[in-house]
């Protein structure tokens, strides 16, 4: 006898699929426009993007470490975590992560790394002190699925473009300010098709990835239980989660935001003007679809 | 299957590698007791999570079920434990190493068609050394269907992992041990 497959969601498949497809239209469409307007110059951005983009990928890990004051622990520091860790990766075949724990009473997750291999899991001392272990272990599983669904390399490709966009834009802007006027035709400038063509690229690419970071969020919210076959215990988690961060003020969660795509919960609360612009589903939306999930599973949820 | 993970995210856990695997154990033993003067300890367990079943009252009868089977089938005892990260053992105890790991093989494929074979953590076989007061465990993972060594001090959660080496180097012909050191998880306070 063979068991329910509850991890297929063909909605969210086709709906990441149709944003991945409309995010490489848009590239594709944002590339023929600059190429056709003006072909040499072009490259020389394209190197300086794909470079940083290569560089954001390849620090990832000491960057978002940095970033949030995450410190690595040895087994010995953290013994139970590393246990719970070892565990749920032995369940879901994958290598054990390095683990790391950020010092601050806000509960909280995040994994980075741009490979199995250099990947790291952290948690707040806040999230260790406030949920219990079934809860932790959801939250850990969610994290652990972000790696086994290379969600760096994903976001970093699908952010390539709109950042040569962001680029783009300001040398387009700059080179109409203050370069030379000769060409004084009835043409328009140069310089304003490719600001134009930028800005409305960079708008529309924010949009789709951040759609698409919301997709991956569901994901991984599946992932987890799939691995730890309890959904109820990460909704359980994300409610603490959510009502522990409001509680916070937003000061001190400045200098993590650049981070924010990787966390379980974005560490900014504020209210956004809609779902379209945040790059976590509202809490609302990740509950009733891990019910959802739980009710395949026939899980008891209340 | 990278690629579709890339694009869609993990939809499953991976099966049981072929199980095969575990019989290894039974021969690897003689070398172990001679070699090595480690002695079987009499007992082996069967690590998994009961959670994700279907329904939670339907995985209580089916293991309840799945002791009565293994108990007509074999001559060896077997009791369901829980540990204290909230995971199912079901111990087996034999004197006969043969016979241990037979059941313990049982166990696992009575496990997987009742559908937990995606929750199989581990296979734990302890063994005790004459000399050294220090316990030692072969571990094999369902997952990536290997075995790996797994030596605590006793002091709190260490391991000794320069003996732990040196049985991976010892026992490797004999043994499928897991290349792959980042996969050798440790099971503390196994409940046998």
């Amino acid at each position: 006898m063979k068991r329910k497959a509850y991890g297929r969601d063909f909605g969210l498949t086709s709906r990441m699929l149709l944003t991945s497809f409309l995010l490489g239209l848009l590239y594709v469409l944002f590339a023929v426009v600059l190429f056709s307007v003006f072909n040499v110059g072009l490259y020389f951005g394209i190197i300086i993007i794909g470079g940083l983009a290569f560089f954001q990928y390849f620090t990832s890990d000491k960057l978002a470490l940095r970033a949030s004051g995450a410190r690595i622990v040895s087994e010995e520091e953290a013994p139970q975590l590393h246990a719970m860790i070892e565990r749920l990766c032995g369940m879901a075949d994958l290598k054990k992560p390095r683990v790391a724990i950020v010092d601050t009473p806000m509960p909280n997750a995040f994994a980075t790394g741009r490979n199995q291999k250099r990947a790291v899991v952290a948690v707040t001392t806040g999230l260790w002190d406030r949920l219990d272990e079934k809860e932790i272990e959801g939250v850990l599983a969610h994290e652990l699925t972000h790696i086994a669904n290379r969600d760096v390399l994903v976001m970093t490709l699908a952010s390539f473009f709109a950042m040569l966009a962001g680029l783009m834009t300001r040398i387009g802007l700059y080179s109409g300010m203050f370069g030379g006027r000769g060409n004084n035709n009835n043409t328009v400038p140069v310089w304003l098709i490719v600001a134009v063509v930028s800005i409305v690229t960079y708008a529309i690419s924010w949009v789709l990835i951040r759609t698409l970071s919301r997709y991956r969020e569901y994901a991984a919210d599946r992932g987890s239980a799939v691995i730890t076959g309890a959904p109820e215990y990460l909704m359980s988690a994300l409610q603490k989660i959510s009502s522990q961060m409001t509680l916070i003020p937003q000061k001190d969660l400045r200098e993590v935001q650049g981070v924010s795509a990787l966390f379980i919960f974005p560490p900014s609360v504020k209210k956004s003007l809609s779902e379209l612009f945040m790059d976590h589903p509202p809490l609302e939306k990740r509950l009733a679809a891990l019910a959802e999930i739980a009710r395949e599973m026939g899980r008891p949820v209340d | 299957m990278g690629l579709r993970d890339a694009l869609f995210g993990r939809s499953k856990l991976k099966d049981p590698a072929s199980d095969d695997r575990l019989f290894a154990m039974s021969t690897a033993r003689i070398t172990l007791q001679s070699d090595l003067d480690l002695k079987p300890a009499g007992a082996a367990g069967v690590c998994f999570r009961a959670l994700s079943a279907e329904s939670f009252i339907r995985a209580e009868n089916d293991l309840q079920e799945l002791l009565d089977a293994v108990a007509k089938e074999s001559g060896s005892q077997v009791e369901r434990k829980t540990d204290d990260l909230g995971y199912e053992w079901l111990v087996v105890r034999d004197q006969d190493f043969e016979d241990l790991v037979t059941t313990v093989h049982v166990v696992a494929s009575e496990l997987e068609a009742r559908g937990f074979g995606p929750q199989l953590l581990a296979a734990v076989f302890p063994f005790d050394g004459n000399f050294k007061e220090k316990r030692v465990y072969w571990i094999y993972g369902f997952k990536p269907g290997a075995f790996w060594p797994f030596v605590p001090t006793g002091e709190g959660q260490e391991r000794d992992n320069a003996e732990e080496l040196e049985l991976k180097a010892k026992m490797e012909k004999e043994l499928p041990v897991e290349q792959d050191l980042t996969r050798w998880f440790g099971l503390f306070n196994a409940p046998l």
